[in-house]
């Protein structure tokens, strides 16, 4: 189940987004946010899902990629779904047995917020992570930052700290899935008893989990600094970051479509 | 002149009584090829780590082409010189993407846009990576791993590197890529000191530093040390396989296969005539 989790992985490729400034895309990735969880009407839900479809396609990453990075997410969708479409309250009560009501609020509300998360998990990874490699993600961040770098916040070395810890994402789940194995191998059960015995289970497999990143950590900075590493001090690129018109008709159209939310929520359609 | 010189060099690490390193005086060339081998705990990595100034000796010292690894302001200038390929290889890649992981150290020193992409096209073919430029560095082989680490290394032009058990985690076809790269890279002029447990890789050196508690117990050529096979085994040290038969065959010592096959040839003939 691990291997399945494609969070904060990046596909190298050449389509439009990958192409595109990776500051322009964590502006649009801001404006992508406040698109989404500003949406109320069905109208601008299908806007919502429209955008998103769109942001995929023009992303070139596989479909099958998309859908497997929300599998995981798969439980805490439908959790959300339930609690949604039996704890709503409303005026038109679809469905009743005894105490439990089922209202047309509750399965609106569970349909919306189902297409809420998924479209936020696509979005950001679609935008961001899938699209833009971990140095461009450092640099865009440090460069969108770097009006704090003025009152002293080391903006360099947090956006490295973020770079490495989306760089070592597949290399610790490969170790987890290593360390599960190593204790199921001892008989450790992670799968019988309730909740907390199964969250104590995790214990023996967290402990030498950090250990090893900890000794990770140390071996990477020796690593690092044999390759002249000076904190960001008189450091080049060697892809010279451009904004091209193109990138800013990208932020605009993200800007117009969030703004273009606000109207369609206002058209309500009968249902 | 000697490009590192170890003067009476110890190392104990912090809460040890017992130094990791004992009075090691040695002294590399230029564009010389030398094997570290001590079983473990003999100090061959620390050893390997005082050479390229990682760490700063506790004791005596160490000059890389005239530089004091001890004086702060040295720092700089002997990273760039002298690089260092560690065992893992995953925990020494930056970046999830092949090219900009080699492009990490010339970004680091400054260097102009257009000779960093020069410096990490040359890296990648000199280490046999070139169409893997674009590549997720995470769904690499343990042995292209470490040639992507060795080519970070390179971008930064160094005149030496040191391996630290660079093919300890790999498989034999691995093992045999970095040899095999090493070899290359020698060729090239640059300076290669490695530390192993492999002896078919010490024996490719053009000399072999045999360490043990601390000290160096034997230095010489990998035909000398190999021929000396009584006391590395006291040492609790293998020779190479062809070696070893050879040794107990009461033959004259050969370090390769061929070899091997050539002193056979002549006891047979030197037989049968």
């Amino acid at each position: 189940m691990l291997k399945d989790i494609t969070l904060g992985q990046f596909f190298p490729g050449d389509s439009i987004l990958h192409r595109t400034d990776a500051r322009i895309k964590i502006l649009m990735l801001v404006v992508y946010l406040v698109f989404v969880l500003c949406a109320k009407t069905a109208f601008a839900f299908g806007f919502v899902v429209i955008a998103t479809g769109l942001l995929v396609i023009i992303s070139e990453i596989p479909l099958k990629t998309v859908l497997k990075s929300l599998k995981p997410l798969l439980f805490v969708l439908l959790f959300t779904a339930v609690i949604n479409l039996f704890f709503a309250n409303g005026d038109n009560i679809l469905w009743q047995w005894k105490f439990i009501k089922i209202y047309r609020e509750g399965i609106e509300n569970a349909v919306k917020m189902v297409i809420r998360l998924t479209s936020l998990v696509t979005g950001t990874s679609v935008l961001l992570t899938y699209t833009t490699s971990p140095l461009d993600l450092t640099d865009g961040i440090e460069r969108l930052l770097m009006p704090l770098k003025k009152i002293g916040v080391p903006v360099h070395d947090f956006a490295m700290m973020m770079s490495i810890a989306l760089r070592f994402i597949p290399t610790l789940i490969e170790e987890t899935d290593k360390i599960i194995s190593a204790q199921k191998a001892r008989g450790a059960d992670f799968e019988s008893g309730n909740v907390f015995a199964r969250a104590k289970a995790l214990i023996p497999v967290l402990v030498p989990l950090f250990v090893s990143a900890y000794r990770r950590a140390f071996e990477l900075a020796e690593a690092m600094e044999c390759r002249c590493y000076r904190s960001g001090v008189g450091k080049t690129r060697m892809k010279v970051i451009k904004t091209r018109p193109a990138d800013y008709i990208f932020l605009g159209m993200s800007i117009i479509a969030c703004i273009g939310i606000f109207f369609l929520n206002q058209v309500v359609i009968p249902l | 002149m000697a490009f590192i010189k170890a003067d009476k060099l110890t190392y104990t690490y912090e809460g040890n009584l017992v130094p990791a390193v004992k009075e090691v005086s040695l002294s590399f060339e230029k564009g010389s090829y030398t094997a570290i081998i001590g079983h473990n705990g003999s100090g061959k990595s620390t050893l390997a780590k005082l050479l390229c100034g990682i760490f700063t000796p506790t004791g005596g010292k160490v000059l890389i082409d005239g530089m004091d690894t001890a004086d702060e302001d040295n720092q700089a200038p002997i990273r760039e010189k002298c690089g260092m390929v560690f065992q893992n290889p995953d925990n020494q890649i930056v970046s999830s993407v092949v090219e900009e992981d080699v492009a990490f150290a010339p970004e680091n020193l400054g260097v102009e846009p257009a000779m960093i992409r020069k410096a990490v096209d040359e890296a990648l073919a000199a280490v046999g990576m070139t169409e893997y430029a674009l590549h997720s560095t995470y769904k690499l082989s343990g042995g292209q791993k470490q040639r992507i680490a060795i080519a970070g290394i390179l971008a930064m032009n160094p005149q030496c590197i040191v391996f630290d058990e660079a093919t300890a985690m790999l498989d034999p076809a691995g093992r045999r890529e970095i040899s095999d790269t090493m070899r290359k890279l020698n060729d090239r002029g640059i300076t290669v000191i490695t530390v192993t447990h492999h002896m078919n890789e010490a024996a490719m050196a053009d000399r072999i530093v045999v360490m043990n508690k601390g000290e160096v117990a034997m230095d010489g050529t990998p035909r000398d040390i190999f021929a000396r096979v009584d006391e590395l085994r006291k040492l609790s040290l293998a020779v190479p396989q062809v070696t070893e038969l050879l040794y107990d065959l009461g033959l004259p010592a050969a370090l390769h296969a061929m070899e091997a096959a050539d002193v056979i040839e002549k006891e047979i003939k030197k037989k049968c005539l």
